[in-house]
């Protein structure tokens, strides 16, 4: 009996473990479907010898053996070409986003040639440098500090990786909700900020926050002091344009009034109608306060004289490079080319076009019916001011609203540059406040107007789920978080621009030398003349007199 | 006298001054990133009383001066409104309730913006001499 127990035992044993090696087995034999899908793929992807011969076109470039295989022993697997897929749309994405940022850097060589062509040829090399320099001034200035304030705490970028790194957000709690401040992560790119999808947001970001830096120097050209323009572009870039800019864009307390307080999708700005252009033309208009008008500008009775700029081609040909970097400016603001609504590049690139096409009709055929002449120089500020106006809804709207908001701006900033001149007695030599602070305005006002909801960037906006919708589209509500925005750049980047502005006149003094100012800022400031081998025309009376009275 | 040695000495040191007291906030938490600050500081501080310093060399400015008040009152009233607009919003509730108030807080600021700072700054103007 012990025996026959004992064997059967081992003979259950036995049988117990040639189904479990069978099951065993039948796993071995029997691969997934996909598994085999990729490894019958992978066996007849082109071999070197035919790779050898050549590919003129390009149908056997780029195929399954291109895709990295993690384990050479299991060969290509499903996980494989998932992170692949990924890779490839990162990799899209930062492409896309990089190129656009180049553009967007190109623009400062319009702006200069707008400014410089503006301004009298006496003043050429200082309008130039100022333009030059502001964009190391900016670069250093947000690399140091500004864009760890703006930026610190953005994580969460689906379409460049996540950007993880930038996870410090300064917030407050007030009115039992918490508002984000400022960012803290990302000073000097240092640390865990050394990152790749970081690095890309600081190139794309830098470039837009040096567009804001160099609208200041337009209207202050012709008589600011090159070392204050230094100074106050660094301050700028630091502190002023940062901290709006993450309150916009950086997980601030404007982009969670949707989901704080339920005003729409919270401040929408697409591309920086008002981040970037609005706080430009503030801080432009508050500097200009500062400085005062140019000598000969004003009569003793208040009436204003036209100080003619001394190139127009340049002012016009400035005007092509700005239209054509805005190609980078707006439909870069997607930052992406792949996945979460980023194919809208092609409507936001025209929406674009549409708004600088209007804006320049709205403003030539102002001038021309109100004035009598197609006037060059504010047909040129129709087109900046339409594709000013359409940066903050460009992402929202259909081409029908942007050549409407092209239009409107095209006249408004015709009005604005009399208003601003006539009745306030502004000395603005290239229009800054009015292409950049009145239509900037006008455009962030336009998201909570036009936007018509049929938008999607992955199913929300700023944390809130679905699409911006305007009050002309049924969301008044969204009207009230755009207003808002607007008393932020009206009161607060105004008030602080000016306030911090104040002070450098006190210190280091904002305004050049009368004599200075008489003899042209080139050859005092930059100890060159722009144009050294030109003959210059003697200036009316007016523009060079200095009253002695007028001397502090 | 426009730009001078001394400017460019005087915004060195800014440039200096900031950069350390950057590096000072990004690395407080070590004994090394606290000293960088307090450089820092001292040498954007030393930076201002160049500027300070160099400041008559310039020359006579073609600027009279404006009243002092009407500045600070000008600042004041565009800071007010948008303190007015931002506590408007905890208020009211409702979405019509908000915009008035916002809009009310807008204009606001603009009289300090629009207003009372363009009047500082024709007060005394060069071109009324």
């Amino acid at each position: 009996m012990k025996i026959f127990r004992i064997a059967s035992a081992t003979c259950a044993l036995a049988v117990l473990l040639l189904a479990g090696a069978g099951t065993v087995a039948r796993a071995d034999a029997a691969p997934s479907a996909s598994a085999a899908e990729l490894k019958d793929a992978a066996s007849k992807a082109p071999t070197t010898s035919t790779l050898a011969a050549g590919d003129p076109g390009g149908a056997i470039t780029g195929t399954v053996s291109d895709v990295p295989v993690s384990d050479a022993k299991a060969g290509l697997t499903l996980s494989d070409v998932a992170n692949q897929v990924g890779q490839n749309k990162i990799g899209i994405n930062f492409t896309w986003t990089l190129l656009c940022g180049f553009l967007v850097m190109f623009m400062q060589a319009g702006f200069a040639m707008v400014e410089s062509g503006l301004c009298r040829v006496k003043n050429a090399n200082h309008t130039y440098m100022m333009n030059f320099f502001v964009y190391g001034c900016g670069l250093f200035a947000y690399w140091i500090l500004g864009f760890a304030i703006q930026m610190g705490g953005a994580a969460g970028s689906g379409n460049l990786g996540g950007l993880q790194p930038l996870a410090s957000e300064h917030t407050l709690s007030l009115f039992g909700k918490t508002w984000g401040v400022f960012g803290q992560t990302g000073m000097f790119l240092s640390g865990h900020s050394y990152d790749v999808g970081v690095m890309v947001i600081f190139l794309f970001q830098m470039v837009f926050m040096d567009t804001a830096l160099t609208i200041v120097t337009g209207a202050c050209a012709e008589r600011w002091k090159f070392l204050t323009f230094s100074v106050s572009s660094v301050l700028m870039g630091a502190i002023t344009y940062p901290l709006f800019a993450n309150w916009a864009w950086g997980g601030g307390w404007l982009a969670q009034l949707g989901s704080n307080m339920g005003l729409g999708k919270g401040y929408a700005d697409f591309a920086g109608s008002g981040v970037v252009h609005a706080v430009g033309g503030v801080t432009a208009l508050a500097c200009a306060l500062i400085v005062g008008p140019r000598i000969g500008k004003f009569n003793r009775d208040g009436s204003a004289n036209a100080i003619l700029g001394h190139d127009i081609s340049a002012v016009l040909i400035g005007c092509f490079i700005l239209a054509f970097g805005w190609f980078g400016f707006n439909p870069g603001s997607t930052l992406g080319a792949s996945g979460a609504g980023c194919l809208r590049i092609g409507s936001v690139a025209v929406n674009t076009m549409l708004a600088g096409c209007t804006g320049t009709f709205g403003a030539l055929l102002y001038m021309w019916v109100m004035k009598g002449k197609p006037d060059a120089s504010m047909s040129a500020n129709g087109l900046l001011a339409g594709l000013v106006a359409i940066t903050a809804p460009s992402g929202f709207v259909n081409p029908i609203s942007s050549g409407i908001i092209g239009l409107i701006a095209g006249v408004l900033v015709c009005v604005s540059v009399a208003f601003v001149e006539n009745t306030l007695k502004i000395d603005d030599p290239v229009g800054a406040i009015s292409v950049h602070g009145a239509c900037g305005l006008f455009g962030v006002i336009s998201v909570g107007l036009f936007a018509d909801g049929k938008s999607n960037y992955g199913g929300a906006w700023n944390g809130v789920t679905g699409s911006v919708t305007g009050l002309f589209y049924g969301d008044a509500s969204q009207l009230v978080a755009q207003l808002v925005g607007v008393s932020t750049l009206v009161g607060f980047v105004f008030g602080f621009s000016y306030a911090l502005n104040w002070v450098l006149d006190i210190f280091l003094g904002q305004r050049v030398s009368a004599e200075s100012e008489v003899a042209g800022l080139d050859l005092p400031e930059m100890g060159q003349l722009g144009y050294p081998e030109f003959v210059f025309t003697p200036e009316p009376a007016f523009m060079t007199a200095t009253p002695q009275a007028a001397v502090a | 006298m426009a730009a001078t040695k001394s400017q460019g000495r005087s915004f060195s040191l800014f440039i200096v001054g900031i950069t350390a007291a950057a590096i000072g906030v990004a690395s407080f938490s070590s004994g090394i990133g606290k000293l960088a600050l307090i450089g820092g500081l001292v040498m954007l501080a030393a930076s201002f009383g160049l500027f300070l310093k160099i400041k008559p060399e310039e020359g006579e400015v073609a600027d009279k001066g404006q009243p002092a008040v009407m500045r600070v009152a000008g600042v004041l009233a565009a800071f007010l409104g948008w303190v007015i607009v931002l506590f408007g919003l905890n208020l009211s509730t409702t979405v019509s309730g908000r915009m008035v108030t916002t809009i009310i807080g807008i204009a606001v600021s603009l009289v300090g913006a629009l207003a009372l700072l363009p009047a500082a700054a024709n007060k005394n103007p060069i071109w009324k001499a």
